[in-house]
């Protein structure tokens, strides 16, 4: 007797301390039960790299973590997946393209010097760079701006066909037959850069020695500055790429990831000692947001081996909650029904089965919340299957007594052995179900892994449920007289009439 | 220790056997045939149609702001052709993917959009969000769902379900030969196969005639079905084992059939507890998870025959060589 009182403390305490913990530390949900974006980043080997190491990896994910807390997303999540991929959880985020963009792009910065004696190509390339550039930027704020104004817009750059078709043939581009205005124009645009590019010197200085990025309003108002600091090796070369270039004509070009986006001149008077003090600023007319994003990517640093974006999923919040509501109130009142046949088919070790298996619930929640596991739709399908696992567990143990009785035994004889006759087809379908959750976590995927940890949980849980909770249970009511009826157990009609 | 003292079973398996044998011999050669027509018919050319979670693309759900009645104003074919006329954003040296092989689907009366498109990047969907909103919006924004999966990723998962439910079946053989003999895990695994098939042959047929897709879930569920197949059958090996011991004077077929009657009453409740909240799933869960609740309540219920009529009635059959 001592001893089951023992086990029903322990029960107690349990449920006690599980109820603790779902109250100080509230369920997880997953992105598909409360909205969200999932993006899941495959890391490339290049170069040299030819397999993506885990040191590799983690760098990788550093200079990440650095871009996304950049980005200001609240309670975002990185985690490294088998041994080349990503996986970032955004709550909340609709719009993973923004995302998307800042940590696909390598965001290797270089500040590189113009070769000597290109001065005259170089001009007549920038001035064609503008040209295109205020074109094609006045094409697609036409575009964006659905309702045509009245207004006449003032100075009004304008490439005409002519001069489109000859600076395309002067550049050696052919144009694919059928391209608009607008694809030719682009065209243009991308081989201007190539070229522009292409003049420069590879150079020493990268944003490796970058120390800090920031951002600051131009000077006309109308546009966005980078600013720079250096460390002290930084500032060291950046003095001397401007010493050897100030005054000469020859440009400083600011590099990102193959691309030129800012060109700048050096004047005369740094000829003495360069460009000291190790800051700088890259004005290339961005917009506010297009400032914050490079900024954030300078200070992340370049990544160091490139990374694709091979999944997006994103799910709207209203969809996640309408998941949550219908999934929930399916569960429950299947669980509802399970009760009632309980009770309707075994009568009082039915309530003890629905009391234990209540408990049963609470500690799988308080173990979710303990470890903590994330609840998504697989995991909640893999608890209700644990539930059905469980209340198997009790039918065997409660088949079991009854066949007992049956035989003529006396109850509490029937009850233990019920109890011991049960457990190894028990332990065989609980072992059995173990070793799937183990396969699925170990070679399944995100989605079959939330599913085998949940199934898991519940399996052990239901083996600890079903062997103590409802023994100590049932064996704490038949310490009361009243309660000792076999009548309880199953119809008379099917008791040996020797029995009493 | 007190056992079932009545050697004579009310219900008597081995009458039915061949009921039994034929019913399931016939279930798995539909199926299977359902898996060879997919897999000949060329608008599948799989066993059974892969989803998006195995092909790779991108898959756009949209909600529209429109009163149910006006919802219907709008058709497939004007939908597809705005998608074919839509350019996206592309990187530089890549061409945008065309759009003219989408497919759309208008369902709850117009209301929900579903639109099948190649891989996107992110922002290429959020131009075609874009798009579809000039076309058949306003859209309400909070329910919006963007799933996209690479082929590689697509592949990965394929090659990983597959992976882990050989292992489990060949971990689970392993355990039952260690706690009872091969012939117990090979007609484990006989009753296994034959669950998983039919489950599998069903989904082959849903696919040829309504087009129903699997999906990575659906993998999900199969391994599921697997496993409770097994603790089904265990539980009735375990009473027949039992059996051998304490009637150890009567023929195997006698054994066989006082040990599926002793586990016919919980085979069937077990099967009814577990296919009682898979029923709610079924017929008031969201729509997300409905054909993985019925592949698993189909795998249950064929889990419970199987382990009832297949795997014990097989048993006296092989056990004699």
């Amino acid at each position: 007797m001592a001893r089951q009182q023992g086990w029903f403390a322990l029960i107690l305490a349990l449920a006690i301390a599980a109820g603790a913990l779902l109250a100080s530390f509230p369920l997880q949900l997953g992105l598909d039960l409360r909205g969200g974006s999932q993006l899941t980043l495959q890391v490339l080997p290049s170069g040299r790299v030819k397999t993506v190491e885990k040191e590799q990896l983690d760098a990788v994910k550093d200079v990440l973590e650095r871009r996304i807390n950049g980005l200001g997303v609240a309670e975002s999540t990185l985690q490294t997946v088998g041994s080349d991929q990503l996986v970032l959880q955004l709550p909340g985020e609709q719009d993973p393209s923004r995302a998307a963009k800042v940590l696909g792009t390598t965001a290797l910065l270089e500040f590189r010097v113009q070769k000597a004696g290109t001065e005259a190509e170089m001009q007549g390339l920038l001035k064609l760079k503008r040209q295109v550039d205020a074109v094609l930027g006045l094409r697609k704020a036409k575009v964006a701006a659905a309702a045509p104004t009245d207004k006449p817009v003032e100075p009004k750059p304008s490439l005409s066909a002519e001069d489109l078709a000859k600076a395309l043939t002067s550049l050696g581009l052919t144009v694919p037959p059928g391209a608009s205005e607008t694809d030719q124009l682009e065209l243009l645009q991308k081989e201007v850069n190539r070229r522009i590019v292409a003049l420069f010197d590879p150079s020493s200085l990268t944003g490796k020695d970058l120390v800090s990025a920031g951002r600051q309003q131009d000077q006309s108002g109308n546009g966005w500055d980078v600013t720079l600091a250096f460390n002290r090796e930084g500032g060291e070369k950046f003095a001397s790429l401007t010493q050897s270039i100030a005054g000469t004509g020859r440009l400083l070009g600011i590099v990102l990831d193959g691309r030129s986006i800012s060109e700048a001149s050096v004047g005369p008077e740094f000829k003495a000692a360069g460009i000291a003090g190790g800051s700088a600023s890259i004005s290339g007319r961005f917009t506010a947001d297009e400032a914050r994003d490079l900024e954030v990517q300078l200070r992340g640093g370049s990544l160091p081996l490139p990374v694709k974006v091979i999944e997006v999923r994103s799910i709207g919040p209203s969809l996640g909650a309408e998941n949550v509501r219908t999934s929930l109130v399916a569960a429950l009142s299947g669980l509802a029904l399970v009760a009632v046949f309980m009770v309707v088919v075994y009568r009082l070790p039915g309530v003890v089965s629905v009391l234990a298996l209540a408990l049963y619930s609470l500690f799988n929640l308080g173990i979710y919340s303990l470890i903590p596991v994330t609840l998504s739709l697989p995991g909640i399908a893999g608890f209700i299957l644990s539930i059905g696992m469980a209340v198997d567990a009790n039918v065997l143990i409660f088949e079991r007594i009854k066949e007992e009785l049956r035989a003529g035994n006396s109850l509490i004889r029937s009850i233990d052995t019920g109890f011991s006759l049960a457990l190894s087809s028990i332990l065989d379908g609980h072992v059995t179900g173990l070793i799937s959750c183990i396969a699925l976590f170990s070679l399944g995927t995100g989605l079959v892994k939330g599913f085998a940890v949940t199934l898991a949980i519940g399996l052990l849980l239901s083996l600890f449920t079903a062997l103590t909770c409802t023994r100590a249970l049932l064996r704490l009511l038949m310490s009361y007289p009243s309660l000792r009826r076999s009548s309880y157990f199953l119809p008379l009609a099917q008791l040996p009439p020797a029995s009493t | 220790m007190t056992v079932t003292e009545s050697p004579t079973p009310r219900f008597r398996i081995s009458r039915h056997k061949r009921l039994a044998w034929w019913v399931s011999g016939l279930a798995c050669l539909l199926s299977v045939v359902g898996l060879l027509v997919s897999w000949l018919s060329p608008g599948i050319g799989a066993p059974l149609k892969p989803g998006l979670d195995f092909t790779g693309g991108t898959q756009i759900q949209l909600e529209r702001q429109c009163v149910l009645s006006d919802c219907g104003s709008i058709t497939v074919d004007q939908l597809q052709a705005g998608l074919a006329a839509l350019t996206l954003p592309a990187k530089a040296k890549e061409q945008a993917p065309s759009l003219a092989s989408a497919k759309v689907q208008l369902l709850d009366g117009g209301q929900t959009l579903l639109l099948r498109l190649p891989v996107l990047e992110a922002d290429q969907s959020q131009a075609v969000i874009v798009g579809i909103d000039r076309l058949a919006g306003p859209l309400k924004t909070t329910g919006t769902s963007v799933n996209t999966i690479g082929p590689t990723l697509g592949s990965q998962l394929l090659q990983g379900s597959l992976v882990s439910l050989l292992v489990s079946f060949a971990a689970i053989a392993l355990y039952i030969t260690f706690r009872y003999d091969r012939v117990f895990a090979f007609l484990a695994i006989v009753a296994l196969a034959h669950d998983v098939i039919i489950t599998c042959g069903l989904f082959a047929w849903l696919g040829i005639f309504f087009g129903i897709e699997v999906d990575s879930l659906f993998a999900v569920s199969l391994i599921t079905v697997a496993g409770y197949s097994v603790t089904d059958t265990v539980v009735v090996f375990d009473r027949i084992r039992e059996q051998k011991k304490a009637l150890a004077q009567l023929p195997l077929i006698e054994q066989v059939d006082v040990a599926v009657d002793a586990t016919l009453t919980r085979s069937l409740y077990t099967s009814l507890t577990t296919l009682l909240p898979l029923l709610g799933l079924i017929f008031f869960g969201g729509s997300s998870l409905f054909w993985f609740s019925v592949a698993l309540a189909v795998g249950i219920a064929v889990g419970s025959w199987s382990s009832i009529g297949v795997a014990p009635t097989l048993l006296p059959v092989l056990s004699r060589r």
